[in-house]
């Protein structure tokens, strides 16, 4: 497939009336194949249809070039015939008069009756038929569409450019034009750019969706793509295991712009109180059972109690939510997986080292392996079992859910499975799906199986769809689960708020770990303002008995430890684990400076600081090896020799991490 | 012109009774207000006119005066000179409008499409048509008199003059108006210059330029009547009533005011009825 547009570079700036000027659109970079469907999508005013207009050559950029087929765009074309929104028949004219308008045009070399016969034909094929004398006035707006998208292909144009073409249209009719369009555009193998507001009739029709950020300055927020295969159907699209995750990931892009409009909007001023540089945080948490010590922080008080009285949480229903708001700035910290911080710091977000710090460990343990139930049924029992069902069946693509690349879930499943010889992305695909989806969605058999924190495989095996295979306990038990997670440039602006923050989080964390305190810790996470789902499915420590009744997991329960010895202090062995798993795995390169890079991102200081203050004492801690389920023992002496050691594995690059200077602080 | 419609067609005989029988019950209570209206308004103006509050004769006086009522029956008479029959004088008053009203015409639009394609140009020319477009029929009699010469070209001028502004107005806005979705259809296509003229704009300013005709037929007809009131010795409707002032002949003033009347009627229905053949209403 060649290429046929490339935009580099390209703004758009429009006078306003008052000599003032507005960025529509700021470096947008594209590139479009021979044959592809793309799609444009963001809220109104985003400035997609300003981008097509400028393919369409209606209207020129202010600055950088498009090119079709290498030749600079400068005006339009019939080789870019555009469908527009409102249809642009010319009323006057009847169906056949309209498009043949168009074909004589460009056909106008061709005799009289081949043309006659060009028009006919599109006439048939968008079947209007019985409409083809009519004036515009008398056809309905789908009818309309249609014999706008019958003129645009009669011209057999290089790329079809429609302009939200089924927006005004009934339900109904827009599916039928849909499914009319997608058939077209298969066998006549059209190149197409479309922009829509509609999720559904994005993903149903494109190759690649195009994600635009809110104006003013709109940029490609993001590209994705769409492998359901062609040539497709409705239902099946539907049904097919991308399908939900596409949606959802279109669905989170849009509310993300509105959240940021929002906050554009909200401009808060840093309120320093009681000797804090900064008491009005935003702190971000993941409704799970292990956001328990934020959800205690905020609702018995230990925020208010160490000075900080304005904290606001911002409950995410996906980790992408937390990463956004830290990397965008709008969350001053966040409840983490473990590996995040560290994550961030290598630049697995947007390949950016973004230095984020931890100082506190939340919680630890807390997470499991869950098969879908059928397996159970097939006598599928363990992690062997299990290989040998993956290897008997190649050609079924079998595929898990993690909630982020960087989350101990994810390691500890790639772990889990590469040590029982199954390679996680040869003979699996992982998928990064929010955790409250992964029950929905093993019910719904787009997945056969997840690794995730409490309350969801629990979820799963009460509600019968799912067992839990592993757990933490038996992979690696005492693993860091939740960290608290800050921008190294907040941490090094508001010292004394980072110690009062983890102060208060830790002292939350003891209060979690109380027996007491149990059942009303339970009745507040149930709460809709954190994990929304019924109390029987939440639980913090011992195992209840009720797991134990199952029949399924004849194992013990993956239950959190939210303090106690060593538990809360943030250990440079364990994300130099991380470090050696991220790496292992291609997310990140492995830091030839990692001692450096542990030591600025592992905040033992400001932990030893918080517990002190708290009257805690942390002397007991004691330095040692890591050991893991398959016998071996992890320790920090040589991480590049152990990585070497694995078997499976991927490309591992080692560079040197250039973290920015600290004490710069992005204002 | 509507009310005579039913009786016409009774004295066609029975059988097509049922019919205007129908069209009455159908259409009877439209038609009513108006024939009492006009009724009551004659009346009014019959008895005014007997109780001698005015000098001006009553309607009845067109058939009671010998002259009006000859005027009436013999409207083709042709004396000579200016002493010709109603119909010669609107007929002649016609011919100068329909010569100044196409060259309005033509002028107005052209002109029109010329300027509403071009912003500069409609920038630059809008002061002056507002200007132009403000000045009465009647003030350019002396002009075109004293740039003309003659009686005949200064009154068709007249009408050209008064005509052309709202064709030209219109027509411009017209053009200005075209929606930028049939532009853009012409700029995608990359139409030529004329197809774009034939296909795109002439069939989307129609209706505005046949507003600007309607308008302006309307305009034309007054002033003809005010340019031939003021230029003396021609034949017309204008110079007639002019005429029959100076002679004191009100009733025949009062006739050719209907005759105005009813031409004027006729000519904006002849034009609502080309648009509407032409360029029938969209929705």
């Amino acid at each position: 497939m060649g290429l046929l547009v490339a935009v580099d570079q390209v703004d758009k700036v429009f006078p306003l009336t008052d000599g003032g000027e507005y960025v529509a659109l700021k470096g947008i970079d594209l590139t479009i194949k021979q044959g592809e469907f793309v799609s444009f999508i963001g809220h109104s005013g985003c400035g997609k249809s300003t981008l097509l207009n400028m393919i369409a050559g209606l209207s020129l950029p202010s600055a950088g070039v498009l090119t079709l087929e290498g030749k600079k765009i400068t005006e339009p074309g019939p080789d870019r015939m555009v469908v527009f929104q409102n249809y642009s028949l010319l009323p006057w004219r009847s169906v056949r008069e309209n498009i043949a308008l168009a074909v004589n045009r460009v056909y106008g070399d061709l005799p009289k009756g081949e043309r006659r016969s060009i028009v006919q034909e599109h006439i048939n094929l968008v079947g209007l038929q019985q409409a083809a004398d009519k004036m515009p006035d008398q056809l309905s707006g789908g009818m309309k569409q249609r014999v706008a998208i019958a003129r645009a292909l009669a011209i057999r144009p290089k790329l079809l450019l429609l302009d939200e073409p089924f927006g005004a249209l009934d339900a109904l009719t827009r599916g039928n034009l849909q499914t009319q369009l997608m058939r077209i555009c298969d066998e006549n193998n059209v190149t197409a750019v479309m922009v829509t507001h509609d999720v559904d009739e994005a993903v149903l029709l494109s190759d690649r969706i195009v994600m635009l950020t809110n104006g003013p300055g709109a940029e490609i927020g993001n590209i994705l793509e769409v492998d359901i295969p062609r040539p497709r159907e409705r239902m099946a699209v539907v049904e097919h295991p991308s399908y939900y995750s596409l949606r959802s990931e279109i669905i989170y892009f849009l509310n993300q712009q509105k959240r940021i409009k929002k906050l554009r909007a909200r401009k808060t001023a840093t309120i320093a109180r009681h000797g804090l540089e900064k008491v009005n945080l935003d702190i971000g948490f993941v409704p799970l059972t292990a956001c328990a010590p934020v959800a205690i922080a905020q609702e018995k008080g230990f925020f208010a109690k160490h000075g900080l009285d304005e904290v606001h949480l911002n409950r995410e229903t996906s980790w992408r939510g937390i990463v956004d708001g830290i990397a965008g700035g709008y969350l001053d910290a966040a409840q983490m997986p473990s590996g995040m911080p560290l994550w961030f710091s290598l630049g697995g977000h947007k390949n950016q080292p973004l230095p984020v710090v931890t100082a506190l460990t939340m919680t630890r343990n807390g997470n499991a392996i869950t098969l879908a139930r059928r397996f159970y049924d097939q006598g599928i029992h363990s992690l062997e079992s299990f290989r040998e069902m993956l290897h008997r069946t190649p050609e079924t693509q079998h595929r898990m859910g993690m909630v982020h690349p960087s989350s101990m879930h994810n390691l500890l499943l790639r772990y889990w499975l590469a040590a029982g010889g199954i390679d996680p992305d040869r003979d699996l695909a992982l998928q990064t799906i929010p955790p409250a989806q992964m029950v929905v969605d093993l019910k719904g058999n787009s997945i056969d199986g997840f690794c995730v924190g409490e309350p969801w495989n629990l979820r799963a095996a009460m509600d019968e769809v799912g067992f839990t295979i592993a757990t933490d306990r038996e992979i690696y038990d005492g693993h860091p689960g939740k960290v608290l997670g800050v921008r190294e440039a907040w941490a090094t602006a508001y010292p004394n708020t980072h110690i009062a923050l983890t102060k208060a989080l830790l002292d939350a964390c003891r209060y979690c770990a109380d027996p007491e305190n149990e059942a009303e810790i339970r009745q507040i996470l149930s709460q809709r303002a954190y994990l929304g789902t019924p109390i029987e499915y939440i639980h913090l420590g011992s195992p209840s008995t009720k797991v134990c009744e199952l029949s399924q997991p004849m194992r013990e329960y993956a239950h959190h430890i939210f303090f106690g010895h060593g538990a809360n202090r943030p250990s440079r062995t364990e994300h130099l684990w991380h470090m050696t798993q991220l790496a292992r795995w291609g997310d990140v390169p492995f830091p030839r400076n990692w001692l450096e890079i542990l030591e600025r991102i592992v905040r033992v200081d400001v932990y030893s600081t918080a517990a002190r203050e708290l009257g805690m004492l942390d002397a007991k801690f004691t330095r040692g090896s890591i050991h893991l389920f398959d016998g071996t023992d992890f320790d920090a002496e040589d991480p590049i020799g152990y990585l070497n050691s694995l078997a499976i594995k991927r490309d591992i690059t080692i560079a040197e991490v250039v973290l920015d200077t600290p004490g710069l602080l992005a204002a | 012109m509507v009310t005579q419609a039913p009786s016409r067609n009774q004295a066609q005989g029975t059988s097509i009774l049922a019919p205007v029988q129908r069209f009455w019950q159908k259409r009877g209570a439209d038609l009513i207000p108006p024939i009492i209206g006009i009724a009551v308004f004659l009346t009014v103006w019959q008895l005014v006119s007997w109780s001698g509050a005015t000098r001006l004769p009553g309607p009845l006086s067109l058939w009671t005066d010998t002259r009006t009522r000859e005027l009436l029956l013999y409207p083709f008479y042709d004396l000579g000179g200016l002493d010709k029959g109603l119909f010669w004088q609107t007929l002649a008053s016609l011919g100068r409008v329909a010569k100044g009203y196409t060259a309005a015409a033509v002028v107005g639009i052209s002109l029109g499409v010329l300027v509403g394609t071009s912003p500069w140009l409609n920038k630059a020319t809008y002061p002056i048509f507002q200007f132009l477009r403000m000045v009465a029929p009647l003030a350019w009699v002396p002009i075109a008199l004293v740039a003309l010469q003659q009686n005949q070209p200064a009154a068709i001028f007249v009408i050209f003059i008064t005509a052309v502004w709202p064709i030209l107005i219109n027509t411009i806005e017209g053009v200005r108006q075209i929606p930028e979705d049939y532009n853009n259809v012409a700029k995608v296509l990359q139409l030529s210059r004329k197809d774009y003229y034939l296909n795109i704009l002439f069939p989307s300013a129609l209706p505005y330029i046949f507003t600007g005709l309607r308008i302006a037929i309307g305009l034309a007809w007054l002033a003809i009547i005010a340019a031939e009131i003021v230029m003396s010795g021609i034949v017309g409707i204008g110079f007639f009533i002019w005429d029959a002032y100076q002679q004191n002949y009100i009733s025949e003033i009062i006739l050719a005011v209907f005759y105005i009347g009813f031409v004027g009627l006729l000519l904006d229905r002849l034009i609502a009825f080309l648009q509407m053949k032409i360029a029938p209403a969209r929705k």
